[in-house]
């Protein structure tokens, strides 16, 4: 071996071991739902890693035989508003927590984290109650609307992403913000103009984060949602294998990978965000 | 930084203005709304069926219907809802619920009239009577059966000997994997179990003189029972190696259609899938152990309810009392999910087209109505997992002494 | 200056005004429906936010509020009303007032009585209000009110397909029409001598009678036909039957108040209290095992791929974060299916026989496999962000200094790393001590002792809850509560426990 492949594998020889085996754990049980969703007679047990035989019938048969184009939006709709107003919720009060100092600060981060441990399917009949109420007097917030599903997930947005982001925070040298205060910008300008672009990867990190969970949420929005049209992607998988899972099983595989996509997509777009972001902050730094 | 309260008061009187205006409409189109609604919720499978013909009764009638299909935890959902005042007019699901939508103050007794009843099928009303009031109206009939891939074993075995004995043959040969698929699962399965345990002599509970169960006699824990499970345990997996626990809900019937088994223990669901793959089968009763009692499997019977706090409860009444008495909606969601219908004028019109209603009706036969009362809740989760033990091999009179007290605990708390 | 000045001060107007229109929207229907108690909290929260808003010092409470509003509506007030069902009976048979269950006892009593006729109706209007034009089985029209029953005359109706479709001096009503007035036509009984007549649906009527009625001067429930008494008892939530019915109790129940008793119960049963301890050490090694796990993974990756030049860097970072883009519920069930012993791909590629589910050290060992690949993505994602976010400049300058690669991890990446991820770490472990669905669709707690229904060797405490509170007799929310409760305060001390670790270290680096 020449000493220039010796240093290739030093160098960069070994991060490629890492990834190809890291995306081969990743890639596995995805395979297996990929050559089910292509098997047009998939089933649990008959589907092996490479379909007997392929055909996209499990993605015709979700357009023509459920409302899928409508739980897609719905879905992207929610998870993306959901995303972003939570994400600025969440830097607002880890801004305050990394960098101010107040009383009862400790006691409201573990207050934070803390509520979010409270098993959830004991609060849900609370939860129903309280949209049903206030459904009575706001009909667009209660329950069966997107948006009434919307503000819950937002009562969820302080947490663990703010956890999270309080921990970059604290990474950010604090005589950034010292020296903006002395040119005699006002504490707002300094959370917008000069911190903000600091944290950048981590907002992309926590809005990627924050859309997930809401995509994949089925507790809550089973609760909430009834009509067909309004049902979000999670529920409306649950349901196709809720009962009968051998004879949907391709077409619930189908569907899982179309979820994965606005996903994928949010991320291929963030990742983009993450390395500006990183850019902007080395030039500030 | 300071702020112009002047600016803001000027901002807020124009944003109080506009809402103003915006509100004030609201009463108009509140007004307006369509006539009165009917809401139904069942499952995903049955109100995709439900909808056209609820479609259409709207019509007919002029008002408007709604099929929600709720796909997790149908009946905790519809509790918590109808409890609040926000559940639907209308609810269907299986007849064991009955007991608890009954102690929630969920459900109300139907009326129907004596010849509105005899068109049932008797084993339908009497799953759906409880207490002595009707509180549903029944739809399907469902209960298991043998089926078998003619190929495979072109003769129904008499006994549950003969079948192993078959289906040994056949694995032995290679031309099969599994002698039985019975699902089991990791955590057991009592409805599939039961008639291979009522054959060995077991029972759940006690009968009362009126014939109802009896949960003070509990018959989990008793040597009959024992007596039964030690039969289900040498078809188990250190015996015959009929029963894996491997098998379960979502592959029993995947490994019938793929030809690795000649015997499948299932419901008239499974027939839709068995078409699609195009075998040759036959539906049969499951039969006995040798010498033993028949083999009782339960029958279920899927049913249409009233809430009791529905918006528009009285149409909701109509619908099911005169409306779903009717042969054709039956006939329909026959159609749409091949089970027995509930009618005996709409089983009459579906068994010339479809031999198989005869062989599951047949297979019913002499079958015990699923026991609706509060109790058994108690009993399916301990003793599924005490199935489940037994079937991996597990010493069966501790494991039973083991599972009668966890019942005995809970019914009586 | 003066410019970006301005410009703030405009967006603050702005949605200031938003927030004060919005409140001025909301106020509406709550007036109009007489809710002075949620318009008094309204008003109060509207000028909350101004007071904040308006005042010129950065105050902390500028940046909490929006998120501690939402916070406080919907998870601090369920969670807190959740916690306080534990000190009721709350559940199946005990949900509502004991209103709700005396008129459930009393609709349900309602039986026809045997050999009373039944008619044909068709709902209508006269000057007087609602009417039930009845049509009997011999043919004879009548109509009904409060009063009674009062014959048509053969020539006053016409009679199509066996209902009555027109009377002189009425307006019959339409199905829809009469579903608007449903609370009236479910209340409407026309008296007579052996009942009363009500209507079952729209079309049809028939002759009932409550067979059980309630006094409230015994506060009891009696029997009509049998005379048997149940007596209200007000500790438990029940009617209980004495004389001929004793012991037995109606199944409608309603809510009431039992103390402590949930907490006590959760001490002394022993089913519940014998293998609390060993569940519980279970629990915090899945969690923390869990966490390591996913955690060192995501790192080791995220090092790896941590390279400016690397090429297919964007590719290997899509592909490895693919299982954190699939729905998770959906994929742990197909890992169940993975794991079958013998159907699954597993055992399949492997050429194993492994009964994965079917012993204890196995399953724990495949639970927390797909954990580390459901959540390995998290924290290689994170772990990526926070390496970009480590000014690059100390590296370098450690670099410069002579140190090594791995003196360079060890000493300047990885205490940086820590410090943004040990909140990160805390929370992910909080995560997975109650992570539900990772058990409850794989192994569902198996596999379980022989004899042994309600704990396996997988149940976290909080599957453990579930089973107990929703797996015996329907849902017994109230007691499950209590469980919960007393889940959250050893929670509460492990995070504290660890969050002092987590000051002593923010104060170190900060």
């Amino acid at each position: 071996m020449s000493a220039r492949t010796i240093a290739w594998v030093r160098h960069t020889g070994w991060r490629h071991s890492v990834g190809v085996l890291a995306v081969a754990f990743s890639l596995f049980p995805i395979v297996f739902v990929v050559s089910a969703a292509l098997n047009p007679l998939g089933s649990l047990s008959s589907t092996g890693l490479i379909p007997d035989s392929a055909g996209l019938g499990n993605f015709a048969g979700l357009f023509r035989e459920t409302d899928f184009a409508h739980w897609y939006l719905n879905s992207v709709l929610i998870a993306g508003i959901a995303a972003a107003a939570g994400v600025f919720l969440s830097i607002l009060a880890a801004y305050a927590f990394s960098r101010m100092r107040f009383r009862g600060r400790r006691a409201g981060l573990v207050s934070l984290l803390l509520i979010q441990m409270f098993p959830q399917f004991l609060s849900v009949v609370t939860i129903y109650l309280i949209f049903a109420g206030l459904g009575d007097y706001y009909p667009a917030l209660g329950l069966d609307s997107p948006w009434g599903l919307m503000l819950l997930y937002l009562g969820g947005a302080l947490g663990v992403n703010t956890w999270l982001m309080k921990g970059f925070l604290d990474t950010v040298p604090k005589e950034l913000d010292e020296s903006a205060v002395i040119d005699g910008a006002s504490h707002a300008q300094i959370f917008f103009r000069v911190t903000l672009p600091l944290v950048a990867p981590i907002l992309a990190v926590t809005a990627l984060l924050g859309f997930i969970t809401t995509i994949n949420e089925v507790l809550l929005a089973n609760v909430f949602l009834r009509s067909d049209g309004a049902k979000t992607l999670a529920v409306g998988l649950y349901g196709l294998v809720a009962e009968k899972r051998n004879a949907n099983f391709g077409m619930f595989c189908a569907g899982s990978l179309l979820t994965a996509i606005p996903t994928v997509v949010v991320f291929q777009v963030l990742q983009r965000y993450i390395v500006s972001g990183l850019t902007a902050g080395a030039v500030k730094g | 930084m300071r702020i112009p309260l002047r600016a803001v008061g000027v901002f807020a009187l124009a944003a109080l203005t506009l809402t103003a205006c915006g509100s004030s409409k609201t009463p108009e189109s509140t007004s307006t709304q369509p006539a009165a609604t009917l809401t139904i919720w069942a499952d995903d499978q049955r109100s995709a069926a439900l909808k056209p013909f609820a479609e259409a009764f709207g019509k007919a009638n002029h008002v408007e219907v709604q099929v929600q299909a709720v796909s997790k935890d149908l009946q905790t959902n519809y509790v918590t809802a109808a409890q609040s005042g926000k559940g639907p007019d209308i609810v269907v699901g299986a007849h064991d619920w009955i007991g608890n939508l009954v102690q929630n103050g969920t459900i109300d007794p139907i009326q129907l009239s004596d010849s509105q009843k005899s068109a049932f099928a008797d084993v339908a009303v009497k799953a759906v009577t409880f207490n002595g009031q009707l509180y549903g109206v029944p739809y399907a009939i469902e209960n298991l059966a043998l089926i078998r891939n003619t190929d495979l074993a072109p003769t129904a075995p008499a006994t549950i000997e003969d079948l192993v004995a078959a289906g040994k043959a056949l694995k032995d040969s290679g031309k099969v994997s599994n002698i039985l698929s019975l699902q089991v699962g990791q955590n057991g399965d009592a409805y599939h179990i039961y008639p291979l345990f009522s054959s060995a002599g077991g029972y759940l509970f006690g009968t009362k003189p009126n014939g109802d169960y009896d949960p003070a006699d509990l018959g989990v824990g008793k040597p009959a029972s024992v007596e039964a499970f030690k039969k289900i345990a040498a078809l188990g997996e250190k015996g015959a190696g009929a029963l894996t626990r491997s098998v379960n809900s979502d592959n029993s019937i995947p490994t019938f259609t793929g030809g690795k088994t000649p015997f499948l223990i299932s419901g008239p669901w499974a027939v839709a899938d068995i078409k699609k793959a195009g075998l040759k089968y036959d539906i049969t009763p499951i039969p006995p152990f040798a010498g033993g009692k028949p083999a009782q499997p339960f029958v279920g019977v899927q049913a249409f309810y009233v809430a009791s706090k529905g918006k528009s409860k009285a149409l909701a009444n109509e619908f099911i009392t005169n409306y779903l008495t009717k042969p054709d909606l039956q006939v329909a969601l026959y159609q749409a999910n091949p089970r027995p219908p509930a009618l005996t004028a709409a089983m009459d019109q579906v068994k010339g087209s479809d031999p198989d209603i005869e062989k599951w009706l047949t297979a019913g036969k002499g079958g015990a109505v699923l026991p609706a009362i509060p109790a058994m809740a108690a009993v399916w989760d301990p003793f599924g997992k005490a199935e489940s033990a037994i079937v991996g091999g597990a010493d069966v009179p501790a494991t039973l002494s083991g599972a009668s007290k966890t019942i005995t605990d809970a019914i009586s708390k | 200056m003066t410019n970006t000045y301005l410009r703030g001060m405009v967006v603050k107007i702005a949605v200031l005004g938003l927030a004060l229109a919005l409140a001025v929207y909301a106020a509406f229907p709550l007036a109009d429906a007489h809710a002075w108690g949620w318009l008094a909290v309204l008003v109060v929260v509207t000028g909350l936010i101004f007071a904040i808003y308006l005042s010129p010092r950065p105050v902390p409470a500028k940046y909490l509020v929006p998120g501690v509003l939402f916070l406080l509506a919907f998870q601090v007030i369920p969670v807190l009303y959740t916690v306080a069902t534990a000190f009721t009976n709350y559940g199946d048979g005990h949900r509502g007032t004991k209103q709700d269950a005396i008129t459930a006892i009393q609709s349900s009593s309602v039986r026809q009585v045997p050999g009373a006729a039944e008619y044909a109706l068709s709902v209508a209007l006269d000057d007087g209000g609602l009417k039930f034009l009845l049509l009997s089985p011999d043919g004879k029209a009548y109509a009904g009110d409060a009063q009674g029953l009062h014959e048509l005359g053969a020539g006053a109706v016409t009679v199509t397909a066996g209902r009555i479709a027109a009377a002189d001096g009425y307006q019959l009503l339409d199905l829809g029409q009469a579903t608007q007035r449903n609370d009236e036509v479910l209340a409407f009984t026309v008296p007579t001598p052996d009942g009363a007549i009500r209507a079952t649906g729209l079309t049809r009527a028939y002759t009932g009678q409550a067979t059980r009625f309630y006094d409230a001067g015994c506060d009891c429930v009696t029997d009509r036909g049998t005379g048997a008494q149940w007596f209200a008892d007000e500790r438990t939530g029940e009617f209980v039957g004495r004389g001929g019915t004793d012991g037995e109790h109606l199944a409608q129940g309603w809510k009431v108040g039992v103390g402590l008793r949930n907490f006590a119960r959760v001490v002394t049963d022993g089913r519940i209290a014998g293998p609390f301890l060993q569940t519980l050490v279970w629990n915090l090694a899945f969690a923390v095992g869990s966490v390591l796990a996913t955690f060192a993974l995501g790192l080791a990756c995220a090092l790896a791929l941590h390279a400016d030049r690397l090429r297919g860097r964007g590719i290997y970072r899509v592909l490895l974060v693919l299982p954190y883009a699939m729905p998770s519920f959906a994929m742990l069930l197909v890992w169940r299916d993975l794991f079958n012993q013998d159907f699954g791909l597993i055992n399949r590629v492997t050429g194993l026989h492994v009964d994965w589910f079917g012993s204890p050290w196995t399953a724990r060992l495949a639970v927390i496999l797909v954990q580390l690949w459901l959540g390995y993505p998290y924290m290689f994602l994170v772990a990526t962000g926070a390496l970009q976010a480590i000014p690059r400049e100390m590296a370098e300058a450690a670099a410069i200094d002579g140190a090594t690669a791995g003196q360079r991890l060890r000493r300047v990446t990885l205490p940086l790393l820590l410090v943004a991820l040990t909140p990160l770490l805390i929370s992910s472990f909080a995560f997975n001590f109650n992570n539900f669905n990772a058990i409850y669709l794989t192994t569902d707690g198996a596999p379980f002792p022989a004899g042994n229904s309600s704990i396996g060797a997988t149940d976290l405490l909080i599957t453990y809850t579930y089973r107990v509170a929703f797996g015996g007799s329907g849902a017994q929310f109230g007691f499950a509560a209590a469980l919960s409760v007393y889940i959250f305060a050893i929670v509460a001390v492990i995070s504290v426990i660890g969050f002092r670790r987590s000051r002593k270290q923010e104060e170190v680096y900060a």
